[in-house]
């Protein structure tokens, strides 16, 4: 029996979405046990959608999480309509894909400079830095509030976007505001390159390196969103429909939210895993910064998320104008088509800001019969434990300060969202 | 007042979006000279959830007994504690089946498997603590946030919107998605403050502020319409239930409305 010392533990991880801790046990021959302890209350939302109205069921699954909330609605959407044998309309499926991204900007400007950045500038938080950081704190207020005007204006408001609805959305921006939107996106552009030049001089921490299994939804047209395949970054490929014959989850105790294995192994979801996977599909800006940086976007270290998402917002700046484009050659664009819920069963996979989002819902009598949702965080935590596991394995011997404050950060690069992780599916 | 606000933002069971929305408003910025952020753990490490403040916010419902104490804790170090949003307020959509036994829903979920935290059926903050005020909505309006803490800085205090979001409906010339396009809108219940903004879309309100205090939430009105359209019983209370749950009137009024003579 060896001796274990007094647990290095965080109660509750600053600056990320949620409530989590993390624990170290470290005893005489090294480290014993890393947990990350999720403590935020389960809210059960398969169970309490199960036998309501589909659009009822709808507006209530954005809830799982704010930070994407978009995410949920499209992903949520899209597996109900494949469910009712619905296809949306080209502009219609461009116009949600701008609404997306505009989930995407936000989401990664408000890890990348107000939770992440703080850690390396030697602050406790974004609100000590407005001083000092004046363009930084500009910068990243101007692409946030690009990112929630684009879904105010496409979905109805920033947080739970009720515009978003079956047959396509209530009612449509005009021409004009698209047309502004595509001049915001541009003029948005150089300012995502500086975010891209800023975190490519950040550390990325050496003592995580390792191999690391990605997944990711294999985009339907260029990098992107939406897609009905999951790519592996061990060469597999499957029908989004498969997933659960290549990812099991499972519970484990410490923890309300469930961990999950890809052919039994820990893997790992994000922009680093879309980047990974899918290199090839980028274009533009994003193409060249990606090819003149391609040693700091490795496949082995999770910090190289961070650059990644700084990656994508340059990307997806771009990408943005060209489907806004798209939308607008169709102009004028009717808003939302009849549809009839009929019975039948969907998966949708898109990719979240922080990785795969899976939606399997089956509609019966117009109520949901069955729903499956699995998030990226959850995906993700099996990693991440592993990669802490890694960071205290070098450090247990250091001032317990200092560990906790690298399990910290090796957390908050992989930007968890943790009030997604306790959504919680059916087994 | 003297010296700074001191300002904390606790989160229970929730999607962090009460937050997120107070976090993304670039008054923010303006509101750092004169407030101390004690504790607010999604923008501050330096966070004390011990410590002493002049403004506690919750968010999120109370799920689990941690949560409790946590209230409680909060409830005893601050001089004002405002329930945020819909979860802290009314219970959240977590509340949708609060009849049925978390056991049960627990079982759909972890089956037999078990974890060493306990969940509790998610409840609103007051409870379990008193709160002395509110901010309604999911999310709360940015305005709100801004209402609230003008108030407080000037040493007053919020005060509640009495009417449905209908008023602001009709005062922005939105045509009537129940009457017009016979759609299940929630808007004569619910408490306004939202500038009727789903309903501006084309879109039914689902109710995310709550229904409307002080009584004046005329659920068997509106049942009565709803089941004019054709609506069951069963399909009026649910949808009222989304943000309604812990209503002690809805289901009684309801009811009312179909024990009525058949005609």
């Amino acid at each position: 029996m060896n001796n274990v010392y007094l647990p290095i533990t965080v109660d509750h991880i600053a600056r990320v979405e949620g409530k989590g801790g993390v624990e170290i046990l470290v005893s005489d021959d090294g480290v014993k046990e890393v947990r990350l302890n999720i403590i935020e209350g389960p809210r059960f939302f398969e169970a309490i959608t199960l036998g309501k109205k589909l659009e009822e069921a709808l507006a209530v699954y954005p809830r799982i999480c704010s930070f994407c909330s978009a995410a949920h609605k499209l992903t949520a959407v899209e597996a109900a309509e494949k469910a009712i044998g619905f296809t949306p309309r080209e502009e219609i499926r461009a116009l949600r894909e701008v609404l997306y991204i505009g989930d995407m900007i936000e989401s990664h400007v408000l890890h990348l400079y107000l939770l992440v950045l703080p850690d390396y500038l030697g602050y406790s938080g974004p609100l000590h830095m407005v001083e000092e950081y004046k363009k930084e704190i500009g910068i990243a207020l101007d692409l946030k509030n690009l990112g929630s005007w684009m879904m105010d204006e496409l979905g109805a408001r920033a947080i739970h976007q009720e515009n978003v609805v079956l047959g396509g959305f209530g009612k449509l921006p005009g021409k004009a505001t698209l047309e502004l939107m595509k001049k915001r996106l541009q003029e948005a552009l150089p300012k995502a390159e500086y975010t891209f030049e800023l975190f490519s001089e950040l550390e990325q921490y050496g003592d995580v390196e390792g191999p690391i299994t990605h997944l990711a939804v294999k985009p339907r047209g260029p990098y992107g969103i939406y897609g009905d395949y999951i790519s592996a970054s061990d060469g597999n490929e499957f029908p989004s429909e498969a997933y659960r014959e290549h990812i099991k989850e499972f519970v484990v105790e410490h923890s309300f939210a469930k961990h999950s294995h890809y052919h039994g192994k820990p893997f790992m979801v994000g922009a680093i895993s879309r980047v990974v996977n899918h290199s090839d599909k980028l274009y533009g800006m994003a193409k060249e910064l990606y090819e003149a940086h391609k040693d700091l976007l490795r496949p082995t270290n999770p910090f190289a998320n961070n650059l990644a998402q700084a990656l994508e917002l340059v990307y997806f700046t771009e990408r943005a104008i060209d489907l806004i484009d798209e939308a607008l050659a169709k102009w004028p664009i009717r808003p939302r088509d009849e549809v009839e819920i009929k019975d039948g069963f969907g998966v949708s996979t898109t990719e979240a800001p922080r990785g795969i989002l899976v939606y399997a819902l089956e509609v019966k009598d117009g109520k949901v019969a069955y729903a499956d949702i699995i998030t990226p965080t959850a995906f993700n935590l099996a990693m991440m434990e592993q990669h802490v596991r890694m960071m205290a394995e070098k450090h247990y011997n250091d001032d317990p300060e200092r560990l906790k404050y690298l399990a910290e950060m090796v957390v908050r690069a992989y930007d968890p969202c943790i009030s997604c992780s306790v959504h919680v599916a059916r087994l | 007042m003297k010296g700074k606000l001191r300002i904390g933002f606790y989160a229970l069971t929730s999607c962090y979006g009460c937050q997120l929305q107070f976090a993304m408003m670039d008054e923010i910025v303006q509101l750092i000279p004169n407030a101390e952020i004690v504790c607010w753990y999604m923008l501050e490490r330096d966070s004390y959830e011990e410590k002493p403040v002049d403004i506690a916010f919750i968010e999120g419902s109370v799920s689990t007994e941690e949560e409790v104490r946590l209230v409680r804790k909060i409830r005893e170090n601050a001089k004002i504690v405002v329930a945020v949003g819909s979860c802290a307020v009314h219970g959240g959509v977590q509340s949708w089946e609060k009849d049925k036994p978390v056991e049960e829903l627990w079982k759909a979920v972890y089956g037999n498997a078990t974890v060493k935290f306990r969940p509790k059926p998610a409840k609103p903050v007051e409870d379990y603590i008193k709160v002395d005020y509110r901010i309604y909505g999911c999310p709360p309006e940015k305005k709100d946030f801004l209402y609230a803490l003008g108030t407080f800085l000037v040493g007053s205090w919020p005060e509640d919107i009495d009417y449905p979001v209908c008023v602001e409906c009709r005062l922005n010339g939105h045509p009537c998605i129940l009457i017009e396009k016979g759609e299940p809108c929630l808007g004569p219940i619910t408490r306004a403050g939202c500038d009727a903004r789903c309903p501006g879309f084309g879109v039914a309100c689902i109710g995310c502020r709550g229904a409307i205090g002080y009584d004046v939430a005329w659920f068997d009105s509106l049942a009565r319409t709803f089941k004019e359209k054709g609506l069951t019983k069963e399909e009026i209370l649910q949808r009222m239930k989304i943000f309604n749950a812990h209503n002690p009137k809805l289901e009684e009024m309801v009811e009312k409305i179909f024990r009525e003579v058949k005609e």
